[in-house]
C-alpha cells in the first residue's frame, strides 16, 4: 500500500498537506515534552535532564519497530522509502556543529521555533538567526563543496553497511536505547543530588 | 522551577495504541490466495527450455493414449473455439484458469499427474499463461508449441516431419549479420554494434531531507 | 523510578523480539499472480515494428530497447542503440538499473516474440513498469522495415501509406535504396467531358 506518493495512491501534490499535518504533530510533541526550554535541551551536556535523548530515542525505535511491523504486514513497501545519502565528512562536521548549536543556542532548528511560537524572544533570535545561517552557507557553498560531497557512502542503510536484516537491527537499536535510558537516568540521579532547583523522583 | 519529563501515563497510552494497531494488522492478516512457488531465478531456467512444449505431431498420440490422462486446454474466447478446437478440449480463458475452482481442480489434476497441456491460436498466446501456471508451481502444466493455428497447418499439410511438426520458437528467420552486411553500405557496418549504456541508480523514493 | 517505565521497556523488547521471530513472509513488491495473468493476457504490451521505427528515427528519449538474446547473436546484430540483457541473465543485479528508470519505456525484443515476451513476463512479476515487447521481433523488423513488401494493388490507402513509411525507414537504416523507386508519380489526366452533346447546329 504505503508510501502513498510514489506509489501514486495520493499525488505528489498532497506532501505539503502532509508535511503540515506532521509538522503540526511534530512541533506539539516538541513542545509537549518542554522542548521549547533551553533548559532542557543545553541539561544534556550538563547531565542533569536526558528528556532530550530519551524523547528521540523513543521516537526513533517506536517508528523503526512500527515500520518493519508495517512492512511485514505489507502496508508500506519499505524498499520506496527513501533513504538520505551518507556524505560521511560533512555528517561528522554537521552533526559537531549542531552539537556545538545545541549547548550554546539552548535550541535546535526546530525546538527554537516551537520556542518563538510560545513567545521566547531567545526563541525568535535562534530562528532568524538559522536563517542567516542558511543563507551565508548557500553563498559560500562553492567554496567548501568538494569538502560537502566529500565520502560519499550513498543511499545506505546500517543493515546494508554491515549485512545484517532490518529486524536485528531493529532489535539491537532498542536494546541499545534501553540501556540508554537506564545509564542517563543513573546520570541524572546523580548530577540531580547537588541541584537544589530539582526534585528527583 | 518546573521541569518537564516524558509523561509516563501518556506515553503508556500511546504506546497501548501503538500495540493495539499492531495487533489488529497482525490477526487481520490474510495470506494471498495464490502463491508463487517458483523464484524468477528459477522461473527463467524453466522458460528458457524450448523443449518444454509438446509437439503438433506429438499431441494426438498423447490424447489418445491411455496411459496417464491428459487434459487439453483451450485458452481462447468463445467464438474461436465454437469456430474450431482440437477433439476433446475444453475452453477455459487464462484468466479462468486462475478462478477458485480451477485452481482447485488444477491441484486434483497436479496430484493425480495428469498432464495439462494448454494452446491457444499461436504459440505466444499460450506461452504466458504457461509461464504463470509454472510459477505458480504446476510443474504438470504444458503448452502445444506453435497453437492451434499451427497445429492445423500440420493437419492440412499431412506431413509428418515438415516445419510445422516441430515449431521452434524464437527461431531466426534470417541471418540478420547478411542482411546487415547486404542492405548497409559497407562504411556503416559496424554503427550498430556501439554498447549503449546507462549509468542510473534507482531512485529510493523521492528526496525530503528533514531534521530536528 | 516510575514503574510505568519499566514496563514500557520490556514491552518494547517484546515487540522489536518478535520482529525476529515472525514468520517469513515476502512477495510485496512482485505483483499478483492473479494481475500478472490478467495483464498475460492483455495485447496492449505489443508494440508493431512500425512504432519501433518510428521511436528510433524520430529519435524518442523515452525509448529503452533491450535485446533478449544472447551476447554473440547481439553482437552480429542489433537495433540502433539496443542495449543487451540476455534472458538467462535477466535478474543480474547489473542489469536491474536498465529496467527501472523512471519515464523510459522498456522495449524488448528477440528474434521472434516468445523470448521478449518471457522476459517481460519475469520483468513485470518483479514489478518493473512501462514495459512493452516488440511484436515480431526482429524476423519482422526484416519482413516489414528492411524488406518492405509492396502492398497488392487493391489495398487501402492506409496500407500504401504505411508502405511508404516503411520504405523511408528502410533506407534510413540501411543507408541505401534497396530497390528502385517505383513511384511513379501518377498524375491522373482527367479530361474535361465535353458534357451532353450541345446540340447545335444550324
Amino acid at each position: 500500500m504505503g508510501p502513498l506518493i510514489p506509489n501514486e495512491i495520493i499525488t505528489g501534490q498532497w506532501d505539503f498537506v502532509i508535511a503540515l499535518l506532521i509538522g503540526g504533530a511534530f512541533g506539539f510533541v516538541l513542545e509537549a515534552s518542554g522542548f521549547s526550554s533551553s533548559r532542557n535541551i543545553a541539561g544534556v551536556f550538563y547531565g542533569y535532564n536526558f528528556v532530550v535523548l530519551r524523547v528521540f530515542f523513543t521516537g526513533m525505535i517506536v517508528a523503526m519497530v512500527g515500520l518493519l511491523y508495517f512492512s511485514y504486514m505489507g502496508w508500506i513497501n519499505i524498499d520506496l522509502v527513501f533513504v538520505l545519502p551518507t556524505y560521511l565528512n560533512s555528517m561528522l562536521l554537521g552533526g559537531f556543529i549542531m552539537g556545538l548549536g545545541f549547548v550554546i543556542g539552548g535550541f535546535c532548528p526546530g525546538t527554537s521555533y516551537t520556542a518563538a511560537a510560545i513567545g521566547k524572544i531567545d526563541g525568535m533570535v535562534f530562528a532568524g538567526s538559522t536563517l542567516i545561517g542558511i543563507f551565508l552557507f548557500a553563498e559560500f557553498f562553492p567554496l567548501f563543496e568538494g569538502f560537502y560531497y566529500a565520502n560519499n557512502l550513498g543511499n545506505i542503510t546500517i543493515g546494508e553497511m554491515f549485512g545484517l536484516s532490518n529486524e536485528v537491527i531493529a532489535f539491537a537499536f532498542v536494546v541499545i536505547a534501553i540501556v540508554a535510558f537506564y545509564v542517563t537516568w543513573l546520570i541524572e540521579k546523580r548530577v540531580r543530588k547537588n541541584m537544589t532547583e530539582y526534585k528527583f523522583e | 522551577m518546573h521541569v518537564h519529563e516524558l509523561n509516563p501515563k501518556r506515553t503508556v497510552i500511546a504506546m497501548v495504541i501503538f500495540v493495539v494497531v499492531i495487533v489488529v494488522g497482525l490477526l487481520t492478516l490474510t495470506n494471498p490466495r495464490l502463491k508463487y512457488n517458483v523464484e524468477p531465478p528459477q522461473a527463467i531456467t524453466i522458460t528458457t527450455d524450448f523443449s518444454s512444449g509438446v509437439n503438433a505431431k506429438e499431441i494426438d498420440n498423447l490424447l489418445s493414449a491411455s496411459t496417464s490422462p491428459t487434459i487439453l486446454i483451450d485458452i481462447r474466447n468463445h467464438y474461436e473455439f465454437a469456430r474450431g478446437h482440437i477433439a476433446s478440449a475444453i475452453n477455459i480463458s487464462a484468466v479462468e484458469l486462475l478462478n477458485k475452482e480451477n485452481i482447485k481442480w488444477l491441484n486434483e489434476l497436479k496430484e493425480d499427474q495428469a498432464t495439462v497441456i494448454i494452446y491457444g491460436e499461436s504459440h505466444l498466446q499460450a506461452n504466458s499463461p504457461w509461464m504463470v501456471l509454472q510459477q505458480l508451481g504446476f510443474d504438470n502444466v504444458t503448452y502445444l508449441s506453435g497453437g492451434y493455428s499451427n497445429y492445423m497447418q500440420f493437419k492440412n499439410t499431412k506431413g509428418e516431419n515438415n516445419e510445422f511438426a516441430t515449431y521452434e520458437a524464437d527461431k531466426a528467420k534470417y541471418n540478420f549479420a547478411e542482411i546487415a552486411k547486404e542492405t548497409l553500405g559497407s562504411d556503416v557496418t559496424n554503427t550498430s554494434k556501439k554498447k549503449h549504456t546507462i549509468v542510473k541508480r534507482k531512485k529510493k523514493g523521492k528526496a525530503t531531507a528533514g531534521g530536528c | 523510578m516510575n514503574k510505568n517505565y519499566l514496563f514500557l521497556a520490556l514491552l518494547m523488547i517484546f515487540l522489536a523480539a518478535g520482529l525476529l521471530f515472525l514468520p517469513e513472509r515476502h512477495n510485496y513488491q512482485q505483483i499478483k499472480p492473479q494481475d500478472l495473468m490478467w495483464e498475460a493476457v492483455q495485447t496492449t504490451r505489443y508494440v508493431t515494428v512500425d512504432q519501433v521505427a518510428n521511436m528510433i528515427i524520430e529519435g524518442d528519449p523515452t525509448l529503452e530497447l533491450v535485446d533478449v538474446r544472447d551476447i554473440d547473436e547481439y553482437e552480429k546484430f542489433s537495433l540502433k542503440n539496443a542495449v543487451n540483457i540476455p534472458f538467462d541473465s535477466l535478474l543480474c543485479p547489473n542489469y536491474q538499473d536498465y529496467l527501472g528508470i523512471e519515464d523510459m519505456n522498456v522495449i524488448f525484443y528477440g528474434n521472434d516474440d516468445i523470448k521478449a515476451d518471457q522476459a517481460w513476463m519475469i520483468a513485470r512479476r518483479m514489478g518493473y513498469q512501462n514495459l512493452y515487447v516488440m511484436n515480431g521481433g526482429l524476423n519482422s523488423w526484416i519482413d516489414c522495415i528492411i524488406k518492405p513488401q509492396r502492398p497488392e494493388e487493391t489495398a487501402s490507402l492506409s496500407e500504401f501509406e504505411n508502405y511508404e513509411f516503411r520504405k523511408g525507414a528502410s533506407i534510413y537504416f540501411t543507408g541505401s535504396k534497396i530497390e528502385t523507386s517505383t513511384n511513379k508519380s501518377s498524375v491522373k489526366v482527367v479530361r474535361r467531358k465535353k458534357g451532353a452533346a450541345v446540340a447545335g447546329g444550324c
